[in-house]
């Protein structure tokens, strides 16, 4: 009984903060409160999970993406790809936040001293040629996964799309060169 | 992955509270030039006995990292000579041009013979941002072809003026 409220008392604190406490200290003052007691028992008659929720995500199947030699600088050039986001929550909701290597991790690429400014997009699902326009540094909130294996190898081989457009007002002002850039994408849980 | 491009592969998240994966993002932009802002030269009722001259101020950009460029004239007489025809009559003109706007005067091109190691100001392709124009085309006739052009007589010609990246 003492094993099982535990359980259920972290699951309740998960909720209320998305911090872990150490077994020992609900063991200790915070259990014995009447409070958390009612709503631990609360939590067990409603039929609350006996272990914790594991929160956790993982980003794969990334490629590099090449524009390769743009010969037409008056059309937008985009690459998209699909790739594999797992969200173990129970949602399977995450959040995505993309970086590049501009200043201020700006998303630009760079060739000597000169620099290309691209757009990054992101969906939720895989194929997709565009999405919702990610902003450097700021999570994109609200997405949802459906891969049932943390790499994709069950279930849909991917379940969501990575979008990089080079905008045509940008290449045809550009200078002449090989440019290059990395994006980093960070997924949290939701 | 093309020739030039840094060599970075791709990386994974691995699982965890957050998981972080990057990629490269590679691109290559060639050598492109726009000439614009070009107008027609008209000389009007000009006075036989004063050469006759018309600058104009074009729009030459280069996305080289130089900017540089060079210019190749060809006129629409024999053998892309400079000359203006009314029937079977012609009369020549000369070209000159300048790396910069605002000029009254600029070198010699000689037709079908590139003129080279320009550079241009111009940061944007039709010169709509930054400079306005980068470049200075001048058309001269000189008082002698005037006196022997006859007189109430249109002469017309096609001045073409390929620009290419250096």
């Amino acid at each position: 009984m003492v094993a099982t409220n535990s359980g259920a008392s972290t699951a309740l604190h998960n909720q209320l903060s998305g911090q872990a406490l150490a077994p020992s200290r609900w063991s200790g003052g915070l259990v014995r409160h009447p409070m958390v007691r009612l709503l631990a028992l609360s939590f067990l008659a409603l039929g609350a999970p006996a272990t914790a929720a594991s929160n956790k995500v993982r980003i794969t199947s990334l490629s590099d993406l090449n524009f390769g030699a743009l010969a037409n600088l008056a059309a937008d050039a985009v690459q998209s790809e699909s790739l594999c986001l797992f969200a173990d929550t129970n949602t399977n909701g995450y959040n995505i936040t993309a970086t590049g290597t501009g200043p201020g991790g700006a998303f630009q690429l760079s060739s000597g001293a000169s620099a290309m400014a691209y757009e990054v997009q992101w969906s939720s699902s895989a194929g997709q040629n565009s999405g919702s326009a990610l902003a450097p540094n700021v999570p994109l909130s609200g997405q949802v996964s459906t891969a049932t294996q943390q790499a994709c190898s069950n279930g849909p081989a991917s379940s969501a799309s990575l979008i990089v457009v080079l905008r045509a007002a940008t290449l045809s002002s550009a200078s002449a060169g090989t440019y290059s850039g990395v994006l980093t994408l960070l997924v949290g849980p939701e | 992955m093309f020739a030039g491009a840094p060599v970075h592969a791709a990386s994974q998240g691995t699982l965890g509270a957050t998981s972080t994966g990057s990629v490269t993002i590679n691109a290559s932009v060639p050598n492109r030039i726009q000439l614009t802002g070009l107008t027609d030269v008209n000389f009007t009722n000009q006075d036989p006995s004063v050469a006759a001259a018309n600058s104009q101020n074009v729009c030459v950009w280069s996305n080289t990292s130089t900017k540089g460029y060079y210019v190749t004239a060809t006129g629409s007489g024999a053998a892309s000579a400079f000359t203006l025809a009314n029937g079977a009559a012609t009369v020549p003109y000369a070209v000159e041009w300048a790396g910069s706007s605002g000029q009254a005067s600029g070198t010699a091109l000689t037709t079908a013979t590139a003129l080279h190691g320009l550079t241009s100001a111009a940061t944007n392709p039709t010169c709509a941002a930054g400079p306005t124009s980068s470049a200075s085309l001048i058309v001269r006739i000189s008082a002698v072809n005037l006196q022997a052009m006859q007189a109430a007589t249109t002469y017309t010609g096609t001045l073409t003026l390929v620009v290419a990246p250096e």
